[in-house]
């Protein structure tokens, strides 16, 4: 049994520090992007979740970008949202339990949860960095797109899990 | 020496000595790493990250095998110390205690590294990298207003821009102004991954200047020091990757200068194999090679093996005259993201009559991930990042007094043509060389061959024309001009030529028409307005020749010729 999203919302904040939820997500599909500001591969992709938050534009799906380490200031976090134009709301996450909600590792990683509150989909955005060293000129697959499409449509996701590559949570426990 | 204790290792004493040493001048503020690996914090917030790209080899980039060519500032981890780093993730990544630690890195800073420089060059134009895109290759020009010849005994090059931004960055001095027509402005860079500069042969590239992440700057040996003359370009031929947000960048360049003349002539040398490059859809492990014979004895000085996206495994070695084999790299994962020079701990002597030998090994299967091509095509030589290329580039300084780099350069382009007999540019290169080592019957032969194989080429007409006439064929020579120009009417070096040719024959009415649209095209060369002057002044015309005497006096008031000249006429019109 997949875990409801945010069901407590214990120790979620917005960057001015209060505590806060991620709305309701129920009737809706919520896309959650960790990051991390000193990881250089989620600033890498920030275009392309700007590229997918665009295709999904509407109140269909939201997006999320959430920053568990608690010791990084919000300046940090402001500047790199606007510097690399991320899409969505940028919330804290300091307790992780967020992170653990998502079973999310890395930075960055996403997850698709679907209308009904369920996890569908946790891992990778695509394929391109496929190890250190091993990077694809393109990527092969869309995971995150496709999750969120099939979330849309009320489907299950292909792969409902992958393995992001990129800066470990685990780290900044 | 660090030991590996596999149970209570500690930050400060057990990995901090390794991440000082081997981390910490890319990571910090500055340098092109993307976060700092400075303090136990930092060191802490990507521990596990740290035990997975040291496990994998990936941190501190270092492509060449262990014990295949021993190289200047390695940059490699010993298996005792990826095992203390594991052994220390795993127990938590304690922090022990700060009094085992060791002295703190050297923090960089904002300052020229090798001191105070003697010019500082930016390049004309700042780049602007997208937010996103593939790679990206770029060429930044350079011009030092220079107004003599300097020798330059160190660079310093900073590629500018966000973290990471530039992966590696080749600096070229363009002698022979072949980029100018590339720019479509001055100073405004142009794209490129690889390119191609016509050589000047009387002196031809002698040093690697290149630049990668973690690069430490070096001042030349004693002697080694390379010429940049007034009007040389310097051309930065660089690799990036987008960031994630737009960007802009602009190099810097800092020189170095030295009032010492070169006394030790180093040659860069390139063995390749591009023609045989036609590497099938699906090959998993297509090999190219080159072998050539040393015509004398050389010291290696330095080595850069350059493939594109589907390069393998490149190997160099070395086999001489009693049969043994040396090694002079091994990189058995080859990555072009990592590219770098390799510089020896000590040159390797080879004898003469030794043969060094470029083995690259190539995986154009779906199953190499940074294959450009998904599904794999047939791919061939080219300059485009799809493309593939098979080169193998030695810094060789043969033993001997002098510099004998033309004479090693003529065994390099002898063996080229040979092995390539239908490769045009070959014989144009063995061409141009014979004739700067004035073995001008030869000259003509190869540059024959040339025309045989591409008679559209100007610059080979030209080049034919200029040995024709040396030899005395002078009316065969303006023949070879005329061809030239007519194939490239905007070609001034064969219209000088032509001019001066048809000047010498006496016809000095098309001369002049000649000489008249050099001058237009370099209407700020001293010695060519020197030249018209005499010209105008051998058909009579006194007072255009004035004019011109004292223009080119004026450009360049060391130009002892012109000033003479001028004298000359104006004592003339004094005694009339």
């Amino acid at each position: 049994m997949a875990p409801i999203l945010l069901s407590a919302a214990a120790g979620v904040q917005t960057l001015d520090g209060r505590t806060t939820q991620i709305p309701s997500s129920i009737g809706k599909v919520t896309v959650l992007v960790f990051l991390r500001t000193d990881c250089p591969l989620g600033k890498r992709y920030a275009p392309e979740l700007g590229r997918i938050a665009k295709e999904f534009s509407g109140p269909a799906v939201q997006f999320w970008m959430v920053f568990p380490d608690k010791s990084e200031n919000a300046a940090e976090i402001r500047s790199m949202m606007s510097e690399y134009r991320f899409p969505g709301t940028a919330v804290r996450d300091p307790d992780q339990s967020v992170v653990k909600q998502a079973h999310a590792t890395t930075a960055p990683e996403a997850a698709v949860f679907g209308r009904n509150g369920k996890l569908l989909y946790h891992g990778r955005i695509d394929d391109r960095y496929v190890d250190y060293g091993k990077v694809k000129p393109e990527p092969q697959v869309h995971d995150l797109e496709d999750a969120i499409r099939a979330a849309l449509a009320g489907k299950a996701v292909a792969r409902a899990e992958t393995q992001a590559f990129g800066c470990a949570l685990a780290d900044i426990e | 020496m660090i030991g590996a204790p596999l149970n209570g290792a500690t930050f400060y004493r057990d990995v901090a000595p390794i991440i000082y040493r081997h981390c910490s001048a890319c990571h910090q503020p500055g340098q092109p790493a993307p976060f700092s690996l400075l303090t136990y914090d930092d060191a802490k917030r990507h521990a596990s990250q740290i035990a997975r790209v040291t496990k994998a080899r990936y941190m501190p980039p270092w492509l060449p095998e262990h014990g295949y060519g021993d190289f200047a500032d390695e940059q490699r981890l010993s298996a005792a110390e990826i095992q203390t780093i594991a052994a220390w993730v795993a127990a938590g990544a304690p922090e022990g205690d700060p009094r085992d630690a060791p002295s703190k890195p050297e923090i960089l800073g904002d300052g020229w590294r090798l001191g105070k420089p003697d010019l500082v060059l930016q390049a004309g134009e700042p780049l602007r990298v997208p937010a996103q895109s593939g790679d990206i290759f770029w060429n930044f020009t350079f011009r030092p207003r220079l107004t003599q010849t300097r020798y330059v005994r160190g660079i310093e090059i900073r590629p500018g821009g966000g973290a990471a931004l530039v992966h590696h960055a080749n600096l070229l001095i363009d002698r022979t102004h072949s980029t100018d027509l590339l720019e479509a402005r001055r100073g405004a860079g142009f794209a490129g991954m690889e390119l191609t500069i016509d050589r000047n042969p009387f002196d031809p590239p002698s040093h690697f200047l290149f630049w990668k992440p973690g690069s430490t700057p070096h001042f030349e040996e004693q002697g080694f020091a390379w010429r940049l003359d007034p009007g040389n370009v310097l051309v930065l031929n660089t690799h990036l990757q987008p960031s994630g947000k737009p960007e802009e960048v602009r190099p810097e360049i800092a020189l170095y200068f030295t009032g010492q003349t070169p006394s030790r002539f180093p040659l860069l040398v390139e063995l390749e194999n591009d023609d045989a490059l036609g590497i099938p859809a699906g090959a998993r492990d297509f090999q190219v090679s080159d072998d050539f014979t040393l015509p004398m004895d050389v010291d290696v000085q330095a080595i850069y093996p350059h493939a594109h996206y589907l390069g393998k495994r490149l190997e160099a070695y070395a086999t001489l005259p009693d049969g043994k084999r040396v090694w002079l790299i091994r990189i058995p994962d080859w990555n072009f993201d990592w590219q770098a020079v390799y510089r020896y701990k000590e040159p390797v002597f080879l004898p003469k009559g030794s043969v060094v030998s470029m083995r690259f090994s190539y995986d154009n299967s779906a199953a190499n991930v940074r294959n450009p091509n998904q599904p794999p095509k047939r791919v061939q030589a080219g300059n485009r990042a799809g493309d593939e290329m098979a080169h193998l580039w030695l810094q060789l300084l043969p033993r001997g007094r002098g510099d004998r780099r033309r004479e090693l350069e003529e065994a390099v382009e002898r063996h080229r043509a040979e092995k390539n007999p239908d490769n045009f540019t070959a014989h144009l290169n063995l061409g141009a060389l014979l004739l700067s080592r004035l073995k001008t019957q030869e000259a003509i032969d190869e540059l024959e061959t040339a025309l045989k194989l591409n008679g559209a080429s100007a610059e080979a007409h030209d080049m034919l024309g200029s040995a024709l006439r040396s030899v005395g064929r002078a009316q065969e020579a303006i023949a070879q001009f005329r061809a030239a120009l007519e194939i490239e009417p905007a070609y001034v070096e064969a219209r000088y030529n032509l001019a001066v040719s048809l000047a010498r024959a006496g016809d000095l009415q098309n001369a002049i028409r000649n000489f008249r649209l050099v001058i237009k095209a370099f209407p700020n060369d001293s010695r060519l307005r020197n030249e018209w002057g005499e010209l105008l002044a051998g058909s009579g015309d006194l007072s255009g020749a004035l004019e011109e005497f004292q223009i080119a006096v004026r450009l360049d008031p060391a130009n002892r010729d012109a000033a003479k000249n001028r004298d000359w006429v104006l004592a003339r019109q004094a005694g009339q």
